[in-house]
């Protein structure tokens, strides 16, 4: 509590220092601005955002959107679940520390995607104070996601790292294809979750850097000039990547979703008690399971 | 200038700046004072391709907009307007006839002129040989040329030197009363010229009639007071034709006797009782002395509608009354422009809670004072009423009296009628059509008679003195020297029954002038001179026959009752240039100036002052801010524009100093004072000057002084005030403070 | 039925950077202070032939950027061309801004912990979509001059009249007159109309 309240604090002040400089967008550089819109060696950041933002980006999102869990709905119909007994040992897998701070991340989340969804479909949900708190929302839970991912992103650095198995995992996809049960090259993490955890954590921060930059819109920290563009421009830029990002974060929280709590059976477990069934390690997470077998953990 | 030809006001209007073909501006900023009219100028720029040359200290918002721009040392106009004419001599470019039939005097500014090379210019100004060459070559070619200033040229201590040499160099180039020419001088808020033409200052009579017995005997008679009343309220008779004190010197009246201050002449006692009504106290120089003279009054009021800042910069906390005026949206009456036209301002609210209109203020005292009949007597004459309309019978009245600038004809019925229908009137020619046809705008005095059209441009000889012509008046006599001072022969107004120079009409020469007859009993009405005529028979008379009632003279070049009887360049007082001071040393000191024994070279020669103070410090004036910033300081919206007290400054100078943009810095003054500002990165000002903004108050020498304001009065805006480090030093003639022409000295804070 | 245009244009030959048409609209829409609808930018100051100056405010732009990219479609684009929002539906995103060419909309920071409130952008004195002159669309929008005939109160207060506001067939015979009378230099369109009004 109190280190959210820290950051709480550490960050509205950091906003205060940012608006006490000069205006970065209507002070003098806003005439070089008009005049670098859409010229011809400008970046035409202006321009790109308007044609993707009015023409292409809510597309792609519910493209996404009823695409994506579609698809596994078609899946869960054809190839249905991997069902494990649940009678065997059970395997110590996350620590009651990680279990909570993954508990932050899911809320955080749930609240993230929707209220990101609500505010790109804004107009058919008809605007006004809802989508602004919605907005609001978005920002607030974003300070117990950014609380989530830090520690998240150092405890399971390690274990997330590509090995052999995962581009092995890559060609059959995970076995997720087949009915089959048989082992699948992973180790304690499988490449679909070492995706999901490097699309969250550093696609993460990525977000939630340039959520603040929007958020702050107007502030001086030097990051324009590192890029050497314009202030405008650098909210151009984080805004289509916000959005960009924001089609893949979605597609794999969806695809984390329908992993962990539909496509095998009884998983969710695991994030909740900390221990995963012998057989489902066995089979999915085959080199971890051979490796603790030789350690004799088990 | 009124020493130069006879009248000292604006001689166009701004209007007819858009006729000009050459604009120079001296010492002026219009893109900033006078945002609205700078408009004509753009248009001339437009639609005469006029050129626009700029000669000022910083590159200011009208510098922006110039074809020209000179970056003059603060002072030296002088030599500058002298290099001007040593190039104009050389190249015969001036007007030879206009010089001949209207001008005295000019031998010796030719003989003056020759001195003053450009590479002499060049080493006084810090303007360049080519850019005077340039410049002149410009101006001189491309008539007609219309000569700006305001107070860059006023406010020096060759401030009346300052406006003799730009008439001159008018009058050189002939671009004297005709249209797109003149010397127009631009007058500060909207009723300043009429306030000087009621002359609230302290040596002279309402319409600048003067201190003399004939003046004082005429307003007794006209006020219908008796004179030998009016003497009585003098402590003696010396008293009221003597010069009282100056609004750049008064603290020293209070402050005489203690050391160092300067000596008075007041009648063995000092000043005891100061009432400031509308003035903002701290737009005068040397605040630290006000503020000491401030603190050692007996009495202090203070009108005004915001809380004059006088109540914050004292310490005396007893005898300190502030009475709430009313602002101009809740009274009426006439307000002159700074082109000589006169407009009807009307009341748009009631005075609210319980602020009172200046009048009322002036009638309550006067009635508590024991002269309220006297004090508006004035008002019930022209009539024979009982009781007055306040005020279009204080108009009347000063229409029935002031003749000195020709106001007969402003009656307040006329005026109300010209604002009613100014969309009558060209913007331009300010001629009106319909039912003011062959009237002008505003009746820009001098308006001889009830009926006269206005005057629109000064010593016009291309029109009637119907229709607002005239030559120059005969002020100073009818010849010096052994020449003679009238004008030349055939340079009368358009129409005229004198063809020639006549000097200024009295009822012992009118026949004669005029080639008419008088009757008897026009003969026993007429007055002495047709500044104390209230018959009008003389005036009448000179409108039949064509004649301007103030004569048709020379312009001078030589001023003999001045000690520079010609312009001379004289450093500033506190002066950058050791060595050119010695060259042009300022004047001798002058005892009893308005009743204050005034400094001039034992402060000069004091101390090589360039030595610790060698920067210039230029004043100057903020678009969104006006005179002292009682008011502006007061709203929201023009403070968030300017919301500190800062000091424009050229990074160079700033670098050698180890101030950064933003950084607080201290501004020393000669006088011993500081103030403490933030310096503003410009790169409108030279490595050798610094420039702050005179509108500021509220802070003293680096102390908060704002908690002084009454709960709730304090303007959201609140600084230093430029005028606690303007420095010592006051024009020879007017005492006007040199706050144009200072030096100082910078440092971190 | 031939709908006039409403167009902005301002000289920066005649602006003098006297902010008055800033302080006109603060004070006229009685704006927090912080936010100007319009702005007087000054480049190269106190660099004499450089310094230029120029009024800046939301042009209403033909097939508006910012109508285009907004999430809940709170523009509106009247026939005359002003374009205009609704701000309770806007929700303070920002896209606008960034899709802006001029930077004319603001963001007031009168949320809660000082976060981004809606969107404030100049109306051509044209209100907003509450009822014309209704006590509502003063304290949203300001005054809703367009509905009484009247000039956009920044122009009608230029001091050089710099700043000119209408019909695009009246301000274009101006700037042509002005253009031709200068006799220097070559104009193509004034300044910033090859963005805004394509």
């Amino acid at each position: 509590m109190r280190k959210f309240m820290f950051l709480f604090i550490a960050a509205i002040l950091l906003a205060t220092v940012a608006y006490a400089t000069d205006s970065q967008i209507w002070g003098n550089m806003r005439l070089t601005n008009i005049l670098e819109y859409g010229k011809e060696n400008s970046l035409h950041l202006g321009p790109l955002f308007v044609k993707l933002q009015s023409q292409y980006f809510y597309k792609i999102f519910f493209g996404i959107l009823i695409g994506v869990p579609f698809v596994f709905f078609l899946h869960y119909l054809i190839v249905g679940p991997k069902v494990f007994s649940h009678g065997g040992v059970k395997i110590y897998a996350f620590s009651a520390f990680k279990r909570i701070i993954h508990l932050f991340a899911v809320i955080a989340f749930v609240i993230i995607v929707p209220t990101g969804l609500m505010i790109v479909f804004g107009k058919y949900l008809g605007g006004g104070t809802i989508i602004e708190y919605a907005r609001h929302l978005h920002g607030l839970a974003t300070i117990l996601f950014t609380i989530s991912v830090i520690p998240m992103f150092l405890f399971w650095f390690k274990d997330m790292l590509p090995t052999s198995d995962d581009i092995k995992w890559m060609f059959i996809l995970g076995g997720y294809l087949s009915k089959e049960i048989k082992e699948i090259p992973a180790g304690k993490f499988n490449a679909g979750q070492k995706m999901w955890f490097w699309v969250a954590t550093l696609g993460g921060i990525v977000m939630i850097i340039t959520g603040a930059f929007m958020y702050l819109q107007d502030f001086d920290y030097g990051i324009a000039k590192l890029f050497g563009i314009s202030q405008i421009d650098l909210l151009r830029a984080t805004a289509i990547t916000h959005n960009v990002l924001a089609f893949v974060v979605m597609a794999l929280f969806f695809t984390h979703i329908y992993m962990s709590l539909f496509a095998i059976k009884g998983a969710v477990h695991s994030i909740i008690t900390g221990y995963k069934e012998e057989e489902e390690v066995k089979y999915l997470h085959s080199t971890w399971y051979k490796k603790l077998k030789k350690e004799k953990k088990i | 200038m009124a020493n130069t030809w006879g009248y000292g006001a604006m001689t166009n209007s701004l209007g007819d700046i858009q006729n000009a073909k050459a604009i120079i501006i001296f010492g002026a900023n219009p893109a900033v004072n006078h945002p609205v009219g700078f408009g004509h100028f753009l248009k001339a720029k437009e639609r005469n391709n006029a050129q626009i040359i700029v000669v000022d200290p910083r590159m200011t918002k009208t510098a922006a907009k110039a074809d020209y721009f000179a970056q003059i040392r603060p002072g030296t106009d002088i030599p500058f307007m002298y290099g001007m004419l040593h190039i104009i001599f050389k190249n015969g470019w001036e007007d030879k006839n206009f010089i001949n039939d209207r001008v005295y005097g000019v031998e010796d500014i030719k003989k003056e002129a020759k001195k003053w090379n450009p590479k002499k210019v060049a080493d006084v100004t810090g303007v360049s040989e080519e850019l005077l060459m340039q410049i002149t070559r410009v101006y001189a070619k491309s008539t007609p040329g219309t000569l700006i200033w305001a107070m860059g040229l006023t406010q020096h201590s060759i401030g009346s030197s300052n406006t003799r040499m730009a008439p001159i160099l008018q009058l050189c180039l002939g671009n004297m009363g005709v249209e797109g020419g003149g010397c127009n001088i631009l007058r500060g808020h909207d009723n300043v010229q009429g306030a000087t033409d009621m002359c609230c200052l302290s040596h002279t009579l309402p319409g600048y009639y003067g201190l003399k017995d004939g003046s004082w005997k005429y307003f007794a008679k006209s006020w219908g007071v008796d004179y030998e009343w009016l003497k009585g309220r003098f402590k003696s008779k010396k008293w009221m034709n003597a010069k009282g004190f100056t609004l750049a010197k008064w603290y020293s009246g209070v402050l005489a006797g203690r050391p160092g201050e300067d000596k008075i002449d007041n009648a063995g006692t000092n000043l005891k009782a100061l009432f400031v009504m509308g003035n903002g106290i701290t737009s005068i120089a040397q605040q630290a002395k006000v503020k000491e003279a401030l603190d050692n009054l007996e009495l202090i009021v203070l009108a005004d509608p915001f809380v004059n800042e006088a109540a914050m910069l004292t310490d005396k906390k007893d005898d300190v009354f502030i009475l709430p005026a009313a602002t101009q949206f809740e009274s009426s009456g006439s307000v002159t422009a700074t082109n000589r036209s006169a407009q009807w301002r009307y009341k748009v609210v009631e005075p609210m809670y319980e602020s009172k209109p200046d009048h009322e203020i002036m009638f309550e005292l006067a009635k508590r004072l024991g002269f309220y009949e006297e004090y508006t007597k004035g008002m019930l004459i022209k009539e024979n009423k009982k009781s007055f309309k306040f005020p279009e019978d204080a108009t009347d009245e000063i229409a029935r009296i002031i003749k000195t600038i020709g106001l007969t004809g402003w009656t307040s019925k006329r005026l109300k009628f010209h604002t009613d229908n100014w969309h009558l009137f060209d913007e331009v020619s300010l001629r009106g059509i319909g039912p003011v046809k062959g009237e002008y705008y505003g009746l820009p005095w001098p308006v001889w008679t009830e009926t006269h059209s206005g005057s629109p441009i000064l010593y016009d000889i291309n029109r009637s003195v119907k229709e607002g012509g005239m030559g120059f008046r005969n002020r100073f006599g009818l010849e010096h020297d052994g020449v003679s001072l009238l004008a030349g022969k055939n340079s009368a107004p358009k129409d005229s029954a004198n063809p020639d120079g006549y000097p200024e009409i009295t009822a012992d020469n009118i026949e004669e002038v005029l080639g008419i007859k008088l009757t008897a009993s026009e003969k026993k009405r007429i007055g002495k001179n047709w500044k104390v005529d209230t018959s009008n028979i003389i005036a009448q008379k000179c409108m039949e026959r064509g004649i301007a009632p103030y004569g048709n003279a020379k312009a001078r070049a030589k001023v003999w009752t001045f000690p520079d009887q010609i312009p001379m360049h004289r450093e500033p007082i506190h002066s950058p240039r050791e060595d050119l001071v010695k060259k042009y040393p300022t004047y001798k000191d002058k005892p009893n100036h308005y009743r204050v024994d005034t400094k001039y070279a034992s402060v000069q020669n004091k101390e090589n002052w360039s030595k610790e103070f060698p920067i210039n410090l230029i004043t100057a004036r903020l678009v969104n801010m006006s005179g002292a910033g009682l008011e502006t300081r007061a709203s929201k919206y023009l403070s968030a524009l300017t919301p500190e007290m800062f000091c424009d400054i050229n990074p160079n100078l700033a670098a050698n100093h180890g101030i950064r943009n933003g950084d607080m810095m201290w501004i020393h003054s000669p006088e011993g004072t500081k103030i403490k500002v933030k310096a503003h990165y410009s790169y409108s000002v030279g490595e050798d000057r610094v420039f702050i903004p005179f509108h500021f108050a509220g802070f003293f020498q680096g102390e908060d002084r704002t908690g002084n304001y009454p709960e709730g009065t304090e303007p959201y805006a609140v600084g230093e005030s430029a005028n606690t480090v303007t420095n010592y030093g006051y024009d020879i003639i007017t005492q006007l403070p040199e706050t144009k022409g200072g030096l100082c000295r910078i440092e971190k804070a | 039925m031939n709908y006039a245009r409403m167009k902005f244009y301002c000289d920066e030959e005649r602006c003098i950077e006297c902010n008055g048409c800033t302080v006109a609209c603060a004070e006229a829409h009685e704006l927090p202070v912080g936010i100007s609808r319009r702005k007087v930018v000054t480049l190269n100051e106190g660099i004499f032939g450089k310094e230029f100056s120029t009024s800046v405010a939301c042009m209403h732009c033909t097939d508006a950027p910012c109508e285009q990219v907004c999430p809940v479609d709170c523009f509106y684009i009247r026939e005359d061309g002003i374009v205009l929002h609704d701000k309770e539906k806007c929700i303070g995103c920002g896209y606008c801004l960034y899709a802006c060419p001029f930077g004319a909309p603001q963001f007031p920071r009168d949320g809660a912990f000082g976060t981004k409130g809606v969107m404030d952008k100049c109306t051509m004195c044209a209100g907003g979509p509450e009822e014309t002159n209704s006590a509502k669309e003063r304290e949203l929008y300001g005054q809703n001059r367009i509905a009484e005939g009247k000039v956009p109160i920044c122009a009608a207060m230029c001091s050089t009249k710099a700043l000119i506001v209408g019909d695009e067939q009246e301000v274009s015979k101006i700037y042509r007159k002005r253009v031709a009378s200068r006799g220097k230099g070559v104009q193509g369109a004034p300044y910033g109309w090859d963005k805004a009004y394509k």
